[in-house]
């Protein structure tokens, strides 16, 4: 009986100092503010960090343990209440920028993201001047923070489009900061191929953060930013030379590398030419689509403006669009557009013309690209023939500066008749070759004059040398016959 | 001489007493010794001058001063104007020619003391001369206003203007303004065509009397001989004949350096353009340049480049007044030091010449 009293009693004792135990163990915070159906703290208990066993005092400082409300949020003793402006990233630094805790947690994220923030376009100083202008919690929220993998996180690839329009859609907001920034860019990303994808459950189409990046993002112009002009084509290879990846997509994977060989790509790339188009300034950025057979003229014809308007008003224009070709593609090519030689016109085995135009099939226009390819020939020929000139008169030392700044005209007559080739109309384009010829002509006859001005001189120099010479012989020998003649006086 | 000829000098000499004249040149001798060959170069001096006053005229005709204009009218001169491309051309080998024969003819001067008395009015004259030929080059440098002068230009009087006090108002009045401007290219254009020539026609002319009315100068060693066993030859027709020969060679040689060496009129001057790679400043200035170059930026409290002009101003003045300070050659005697001094000037301007040209 007496054991089991002692039995009893030592039961009693476990199980009230299990109770008590579990009592310590409860979050004394989120036991009020949950009573209390606060709102942060109803939304904390999903918080992946909650599930990491932190607590609102982690972050908010104060006492977890005392059910006493004065105690538990006394400022004296280090409750901070809410964390403002940039308290509230360092707060989360102080976790996410130290390796040691986070590998104490088991993450595996990186730990610069504090780092990289502020090296980004939003680690800029507010208007406020006290604060950058995005914390952690403008992207991630406050409380509920669920992995970046998980749908209900804000920054889930189907929501982050949503989540950074909160800012980005606000002109009133924007215009804070860069009021030339558009503010419509989620409207056309809905329109676009990978908002149109994302926006029916395809998480792998890019959003926001595929391009710009996430704590790293900088503006468009700075040239370490992922979508700046250089840098773009590989930010869109990242997905789109991803055989892999894209899979299932059904679209080539070789643009970037064709385009790295492009006239384009070589200007942007290699030359560093910034005025050279990158990926979206022919498929849009964020309303990117491929342009369609209609509408390449018009995509190209925003820079190459004259070509496309010499090809709306020429007969091709009306034959192309019957057979639904498009128009600039149809010769030179897409991605891998080739630096433009004249080989492309004719009916050569380079030529593109021929490619329509056979001679049994369509003589007149296979004469016309015969035609035009001899035109632009004997240009070149002339060009290179009066260049030839110039530049032997130079090297012998003639003046012929006016001459060499003619050929600058001949160099003009060529680049336009490749232009006025977009015309498709033989006569136009003899006109502008002629006028070209004709000024070669000129050139390469200045250059033989300046040639045979240089024999004459040589020959001027030999026929005075020779009067001098003479004259020196002459005056050498009369200066000895005086000598003598004087001598012989002397002598007398 | 034929009788026309003769009628015609008798024609002058009625009005002009030509016979005085060629009297007094038959009675004037050459001295005849081993550096005889060095009295040449005076007269070759004074015929690259004539080439440049007749080349310079002809220039004048076409030639349009001013930043618009400048430029585009050497170039017309150079490819449109007949024989403009040779007279343009010995112009500028005649200039260059000119200066290296004043040197030549200054230290053939200086190693045979024939500047002592009474010969030191010669000197000065030929001296200020020199100076003078200096400044035409200069000037003459930036007509064309290409790029390299434009530079040299600029290089050249920003260091006339780091001489303390008086360097500022000689570098805005040389340039007409603070910067190298058309402002500066019309008075450098003045100073070319009226100022220098004006001045160095009215040297010219003291210091051709005075050779004449003092004769050439005897080498010292004439001092110490019997007048007897020296030998002479007459002035007229002898010296002047051989002189005439030489002048010939030296057009010949003028003309073999504007055919086969003809002058670069280069690229236009662009006062927005960064300075082209190796301006240099015309050979005769290149030592001094080159000097200035090596010179360290500060000795002791003084600024570097503003010790190295002082030096060279006062070493200038020096030369200048040689014929005062070196009395033992007025005495007759053989002044070794100014030998020493002349030498150490040759071989310190030949060596900094060549290491400018080359680096």
């Amino acid at each position: 009986m007496a054991s089991l009293k002692t039995y009893l009693i030592i039961s009693a004792a476990c199980v009230s100092l299990f109770q008590l135990a579990g009592a310590q163990r409860k979050d004394q915070c989120s036991t009020c503010h949950e009573t209390l159906g606060d709102k942060p703290t109803l939304l904390f208990a999903q918080d992946i960090h909650a599930q990491k066993g932190l607590s609102c005092a982690d972050c908010h400082g104060g006492n977890r343990n005392s059910e006493d409300f004065e105690e538990a949020m006394n400022k004296s003793k280090g409750f901070l209440g809410v964390p403002k402006g940039d308290d509230v990233s360092k707060m989360c630094a102080g976790c996410h920028s130290n390796g040691e805790r986070m590998k104490g947690y088991g993450s595996r994220l990186t730990t610069n993201q504090w780092e990289t923030l502020l090296t980004s376009v939003h680690g800029k100083l507010s208007t406020t001047g006290k604060e950058h202008i995005a914390q952690c919690t403008t992207c991630h929220n406050a409380h509920g923070i669920v992995s970046v993998k998980n749908p209900v996180s804000p920054v889930y690839p189907l929501n982050a489009a949503t989540t950074c329009s909160k800012c980005h859609a606000n002109a009133a907001y924007m215009r804070n900061y860069n009021p030339s920034l558009p503010v419509d860019q989620l409207e056309k990303y809905r329109t676009s191929v990978h908002g149109m994808k994302n926006a029916r459950g395809d998480a792998k189409p890019a959003e926001c953060a595929s391009c710009h990046g996430s704590h790293d993002i900088r503006s468009a112009g700075d040239a370490k930013s992922r979508v700046h002009a250089q840098n773009l084509p590989a930010t869109c290879a990242r997905c789109h030379a991803d055989a892999a990846y894209m899979k299932g997509y059904k679209i080539p994977t070789d643009q970037y590398a064709k385009f790295t060989k492009s006239v384009h790509g070589v200007a942007l790339l290699q030359k560093r030419d910034l005025a050279a188009p990158a990926c979206n300034d022919c498929h849009g950025n964020h309303g990117a689509i491929p342009p369609g057979v209609e509408s390449i003229s018009k995509v190209c014809g925003t820079c190459h403006a004259l070509n496309a308007d010499l090809f709306s008003s020429s007969p091709h224009k009306k034959a192309f669009d019957e057979r639904r070709l498009p128009e600039c593609e149809t010769c030179h090519g897409n991605h891998e557009i080739i630096a433009v030689t004249d080989k492309l016109l004719g009916v050569g085995p380079d030529a593109v013309c021929s490619r329509c135009h056979s001679e049994a099939e369509n003589k007149k226009g296979f004469t016309a690209a015969q035609n035009m390819r001899g035109l632009i020939d004997s240009l070149e020929s002339s060009k290179n023939h009066a260049t030839a000139l110039i530049e032997e008169s130079e090297q012998k030392g003639m003046e012929v500066s006016e001459a060499r700044f003619k050929l600058r005209e001949v160099h003009q007559a060529r680049l336009e008749s490749r232009t006025m080739v977009h015309a498709f109309n033989e006569q136009r384009f003899r006109e502008v070759v002629e006028k070209g010829m004709k000024t070669a002509e000129a050139v390469s006859q200045e250059g033989e004059s300046a040639l045979e001005e240089y024999i004459y001189r040589r020959m001027g120099l030999g026929v005075s040398t020779l009067i001098i010479s003479v004259l020196a012989v002459s005056l050498y020998l009369f200066i000895r016959r005086l000598e003598r003649r004087q001598a012989g006086t002397t002598r007398v | 001489m034929n009788s026309l000829g003769k009628k015609i000098y008798a024609w002058i000499d009625e009005r002009v007493q030509l016979q005085n004249l060629v009297q007094f040149l038959g009675k004037k001798y050459v001295p005849v010794h081993r550096h005889s060959v060095w009295y040449y170069f005076g007269g070759v001096s004074l015929f690259l001058f004539l080439i440049q006053v007749v080349t310079g005229i002809l220039l004048l005709l076409y030639y349009k001063s001013g930043e618009e204009l400048a430029f585009e009218s050497i170039q017309y001169i150079m490819s449109k104007v007949q024989f403009g491309w040779l007279v343009r051309s010995i112009h500028s080998w005649a200039a260059n020619l000119f200066v290296l024969s004043a040197m030549i003819h200054m230290f053939s001067v200086l190693f045979e003391k024939s500047y002592r008395n009474p010969r030191e009015i010669t000197w000065i004259t030929g001296m200020l001369m020199f100076f003078l030929a200096m400044g035409f080059g200069f000037s003459g440098y930036l007509l064309p206003w290409n790029e390299l002068a434009f530079f040299a230009t600029k290089v050249g009087t920003d260091i006339a203007g780091v001489v303390p006090f008086i360097g500022k108002p000689i570098m805005i009045f040389l340039r007409g303004g603070e910067d190298v401007t058309g402002a500066t290219l019309s008075r450098f254009f003045g100073f070319h065509v009226a100022v220098f020539p004006g001045l160095f026609t009215l040297l010219l002319g003291v210091h051709l009397v005075l050779v004449q009315r003092q004769g050439m100068s005897e080498p010292l060693e004439f001092e110490k001989t019997p007048q007897a066993s020296h030998k002479t030859m007459p002035f007229f027709p002898n010296f002047l004949l051989r002189d005439l020969l030489l002048w010939l060679l030296v057009l010949n040689l003028l003309a073999i350096l504007a055919v086969f060496f003809p002058w670069e009129l280069g690229k236009k001057a662009d006062a927005f353009a960064p300075a082209p790679a190796g301006i240099k400043p015309e050979w005769y200035f290149l030592f001094m340049f080159q000097t200035l170059k090596y010179i360290p930026a500060q000795i002791l409290f003084i600024d570097g480049e503003v010790l190295g002009i002082m030096v060279f101003s006062v070493a200038g003045f020096l030369w200048l007044v040689i014929p005062f300070w070196d009395r033992k050659s007025s005495r007759g005697e053989n002044n070794r030091f100014v030998n020493y001094i002349g030498l150490f000037v040759v071989i310190y301007i030949i060596v900094f010449t060549i290491v400018g040209w080359l680096l």
